[in-house]
C-alpha cells in the first residue's frame, strides 16, 4: 500500500482505535511534536539568539531582552521578574500575580515599547495587548528549586544532582497565550511565517526563550555559572488544567491533522523491511533510554506512580524480546505490544518513530490547519443517517439518560471565563452547558432524522439545534481522526486524558497528574540550549540526566 | 474599540449563544462577524441578527451557504439566490467559509460560486474596529452562558491546587 507520495506504509490504525480517550491519555512525545520540529528548525537555520537588553537587580527582579532572526523575521522575547509574595503564588490559571511574565514580540522593541510591555506584561489577562505582542505569558518559580540553585552557586558549588534530577525545572509557566487574546496578534498573522507556519510554533519558540531567561536568571542570583550538563536537563514546567481540554473538541481539524501525521510515521515506519545494524544499535540504544526515563520519572499521585511502575516492569520485559534484526521488525515490536498496555504500546510508536526522520519528519508539515473543515455537503438525509451509523457507532451506543452516561457537564465559568467541568446532579449550571457532549448530540441527531426524508438543509431549517451534529458527520469522511471517539460527559471521563494527548504533541514529558483534571509537565528538558544550536540538536526525545 | 479578529469572533460566538442560537450557528456568526468587521462593514447588520434570535439571519444564512454546498458537483458549484436583506452579511458568511466562494449582486438576485478545492484562509489583518455600543450589547449576551461560582466548582470546577510553593 502506498500514500500519494508514493512512500510505502501499513495500514494506519483506525480511528476507533486510536480515538480513545484510554489511549489518548497515554501518548508520549514523538519526533513529530512542535518543540522538535521546532528546534530542527532554529538548528537549520542556525539561529542565534542575543540578549541585548539585561536590567536585573542582584535580587533578580527587572527585565530582559532576548533577540533572534526566524525565517527572514526578528523576534524578541521580554521577560519582566517581579517580587512576588508567597501568598500570591498559585499553579491556577485565575491568578493575579506571577513571578515573571513574558511577551514574544514581532520584530526587535524600542525602549518604548520595552516600556510598554513591562508595564502591561506582569497583569496579563488585566492588560491589553497589540498586534506587536505575539504570545503572552507568565512562570512561577520552582521556589524549592531555584532557591537551592542560587544558594549553592552562592557558595560556589553546583546545585545537588539529585533536586534538578528529580524537579528538572527553574519555573513552570501557568500560561501561554496566543491567537489574539487579550488583543495580542491573531494567529493569521505569523502563519504564514517560515518556521512559525507548525501548530503552536510561537508558544513553543516562546517557552524555550523562557527557558533560557530562566537559567539566566538563576546564574545572575546566583553570581555563578550552572554546570551545562546540570542546565540541559533543566526544562521549562507547566501547569496545564481544563482549558486546554475542549480545544481537542473545538479544533477537529487539527486534532485530526496531528493525528494523522503521527499515524501515517507509525505505518510508514512499520513496512520498512530490514534495519540496518546502525538502526539496530540505534533502537537498543532508545529502548535503554526510555527504560532510564522511566525510572527517572516519579510523581507523588499513587494511582500514576502506579501506572509508572507497571509501565517500567512492561517495558523491560518487551524490549528484552524485541528483535530489530527480523524482516519488518518494528511491525513486529507492535504486534508484539499489541496485547500490553496503553502505555506500554504508545512508547512503542514515539520510540520506534525516533531514527527515521528522513522517513517520516516532511509529515510535521502537514499538521496546522489554515482553512477549517473543507468537505464536501451530504446532500440527503438518508445518506446522512448512513454516514452517521457508519461513523459513530461509538455515539449511538451509550444511554444518555442514564446518570453514569451524563454525570458531568463542561460549562464556562462567569468567575475567570475559564472551561470548567462539573457534577451534574450536584452542580447548578449544567442548563448553560458547553457543546462538548458530541456523542450525545450524535445520537440525538440520529434520533431526529428518523422518518425524515429531503435534504439536510430542509431538515436543518426544521430543527436548527441539530446542525452541530450534522457538520460533524459531515466531516467524518474527510477527517477521520476528528473525533475524540468517546462520551466527553460520561462520569469515567478524565479530562487529564485530554490534557496529555495535546500536551505530548507539545513534546512534553514527565507528565505530573495532580487531579484528573489538572496536571505538571516538563517542557524543553534536554532541549539544546541557546549555543547549542550548532550541534546535534535533535537528539533528546525522553531525556534522562547525565546522559 | 479595536479586537482582535479572534477576540471578535469569541465574543460575537458567545453573544449569539447567549442570545439563543444553536452552538453550531453561533460559531458560524463568530465567523462571519469577525469579517464583517475587518471589512469595515456595518456593525448594525450584527446587532440586528443577534435582536433576531431566536429566528433570522443567524439560522437562516448558514442554510443558504449550505443549499449551495449541497448543489457540488466536481468540486464547484454555482447558484443564484433571491437577494437577502442583509446582503452584506451574507457576503460575510461567504468570506468565513474555508473554500474560496465569488458572490455578485445581480438585479434581484445573488450570483454565488463556491469551489471546494480552493482553500482560503483568512487574511492576515490585525484588528477589527467594534463600535461600543455593540461591544457592551454582545458582551452582556455573552455573559448569559457563564455559570456563576458555586462553592463546589471553586473547590473542583478546574482541579488546580491552590499555592506553587514547591
Amino acid at each position: 500500500m502506498k500514500d500519494s507520495l508514493g512512500i510505502p506504509q501499513a495500514p494506519l490504525r483506525g480511528p476507533d482505535e486510536v480515538m480513545r480517550l484510554a489511549r489518548m491519555g497515554a501518548m508520549f512525545p514523538t519526533r513529530l511534536s512542535f518543540l522538535r520540529s521546532l528546534m530542527r528548525r532554529l538548528a537549520a537555520e542556525q539561529v542565534r539568539v542575543a540578549r541585548p537588553v539585561w536590567d536585573i537587580c542582584d535580587e533578580g527582579f527587572g527585565h530582559a531582552v532576548y533577540t533572534l532572526t526566524l525565517g527572514g523575521h526578528a523576534y524578541a522575547l521580554v521577560a519582566v521578574s517581579t517580587d512576588l509574595p508567597a501568598e500570591m503564588r498559585t499553579d491556577r490559571v485565575i491568578a493575579e500575580a506571577w513571578d515573571t511574565s513574558y511577551v514574544l514580540y514581532d520584530g526587535i522593541p524600542d525602549a518604548d515599547e520595552i516600556a510598554r510591555i513591562r508595564a502591561t506584561a506582569p497583569k496579563q489577562e488585566a492588560a491589553r495587548f497589540t498586534e506587536r505582542d505575539l504570545i503572552l505569558s507568565r512562570a512561577n518559580k520552582s521556589v524549592r528549586l531555584f532557591a537551592h540553585v542560587v544558594d549553592a552557586l552562592r557558595r560556589g558549588q553546583q546545585p545537588d544532582p539529585e533536586l534538578i534530577r528529580r524537579i528538572g525545572y527553574l519555573m513552570r509557566t501557568t500560561a501561554v497565550y496566543g491567537n489574539g487574546k487579550f488583543g495580542i496578534a491573531d494567529r493569521a498573522l505569523i502563519a504564514d511565517r517560515p518556521g512559525l507556519e507548525g501548530p503552536f510554533a510561537a508558544e513553543m519558540l516562546t517557552v524555550w526563550l523562557i527557558r533560557h531567561f530562566t537559567h539566566d536568571l538563576v546564574e545572575h542570583v546566583g553570581r555563578g555559572r550552572l554546570n551545562r550538563r546540570l542546565k540541559r536537563h533543566l526544562g521549562i514546567g507547566n501547569a496545564t488544567g481544563l482549558g486546554m481540554a475542549p480545544f481537542l473538541v473545538n479544533h477537529p481539524v487539527l486534532l485530526n491533522n496531528w493525528m494523522t501525521a503521527r499515524e501515517t510515521a507509525l505505518a510508514r515506519v512499520r513496512v520498512i523491511q530490514r534495519l540496518d545494524p546502525e538502526q539496530q544499535a540505534r533502537l537498543v540504544a532508545l529502548s535503554d533510554r526510555a527504560a532510564r526515563h522511566l525510572d527517572d520519572w516519579n510523581v507523588p499521585d499513587p494511582v500514576h506512580q502506579a501506572r509508572i511502575d507497571r509501565l517500567r516492569r512492561d517495558w523491560a520485559d518487551a524490549r528484552r524480546r524485541f528483535d530489530f534484526g527480523a524482516p519488518r521488525a518494528l511491525d513486529g515490536v507492535m504486534r508484539q505490544v499489541a496485547t500490553g498496555s496503553h502505555d506500554l504500546q504508545e512508547l512503542t510508536v514515539a520510540m520506534i518513530l525516533e531514527p527515521f526522520g528522513d522517513l517520516v519528519d516532511d509529515l510535521a508539515g502537514n499538521m496546522g490547519d489554515r482553512t477549517g473543515p473543507l468537505c464536501g455537503a451530504i446532500r440527503t438525509v438518508e445518506a446522512l443517517r448512513q454516514q452517521t451509523e457508519k461513523t459513530f457507532a461509538w455515539a449511538l451506543a451509550p444511554d444518555y439518560a442514564a446518570p453514569e452516561h451524563c454525570g458531568q457537564f463542561w460549562y464556562v465559568s462567569e468567575a475567570k471565563q475559564e472551561p470548567r467541568l462539573g457534577l451534574r446532579f450536584e452542580e447548578p449550571g449544567a442548563e448553560l452547558e458547553s457543546p462538548l457532549d458530541i456523542g450525545r448530540r450524535i445520537k440525538a441527531l440520529h434520533a431526529a432524522l428518523d422518518g425524515v426524508t429531503g435534504t439536510v438543509s430542509a431538515f436543518l431549517d426544521d430543527a436548527p439545534e441539530h446542525a452541530l451534529a450534522v457538520s460533524r458527520v459531515q466531516m467524518a469522511t474527510a477527517y477521520p481522526y476528528a473525533e475524540i471517539r468517546d462520551n466527553l460527559i460520561a462520569t469515567s471521563c478524565l479530562p487529564i486524558d485530554m490534557l496529555r494527548c495535546k500536551l505530548s504533541f507539545f513534546g512534553a514529558s514527565k507528565f505530573d497528574p495532580k487531579s484528573d483534571r489538572w496536571t505538571r509537565i516538563t517542557l524543553c528538558q534536554g532541549a539544546p540550549l541557546a549555543d547549542e544550536l550548532d550541534r546535534d540538536a535533535d537528539d533528546w526525545w525522553l531525556p534522562v540526566f547525565g546522559a | 474599540m479595536k479586537l482582535s479578529l479572534n477576540e471578535v469572533t469569541a465574543l460575537a460566538a458567545k453573544a449569539a449563544r447567549g442570545a439563543g442560537a444553536p452552538p453550531a450557528q453561533a460559531a458560524e456568526f463568530g465567523r462571519a462577524a469577525a469579517r464583517h468587521l475587518a471589512a469595515e462593514r456595518d456593525a448594525q447588520d450584527l446587532a440586528e441578527a443577534l435582536t433576531a434570535l431566536p429566528s433570522g439571519p443567524i439560522l437562516h444564512l448558514p442554510l443558504m451557504v449550505m443549499r449551495l454546498a449541497e448543489e457540488v458537483a466536481d468540486g464547484q458549484a454555482r447558484a443564484g439566490i433571491p437577494r437577502p436583506q442583509m446582503t452584506d452579511l451574507l457576503r460575510s458568511y461567504l468570506d468565513a467559509q474555508p473554500c474560496a466562494i465569488v458572490s455578485e449582486g445581480v438585479g434581484d438576485t445573488f450570483e454565488i460560486t463556491l469551489n471546494l478545492g480552493d482553500p482560503a484562509a483568512p487574511p492576515p489583518r490585525a484588528r477589527a474596529e467594534v463600535p461600543e455600543d455593540l461591544f457592551i450589547r454582545m458582551t452582556d449576551l455573552a455573559a448569559r452562558i457563564l455559570v456563576p461560582e458555586s462553592e463546589a466548582s471553586r473547590r473542583s470546577g478546574a482541579g488546580a491546587g491552590l499555592t506553587d510553593n514547591d
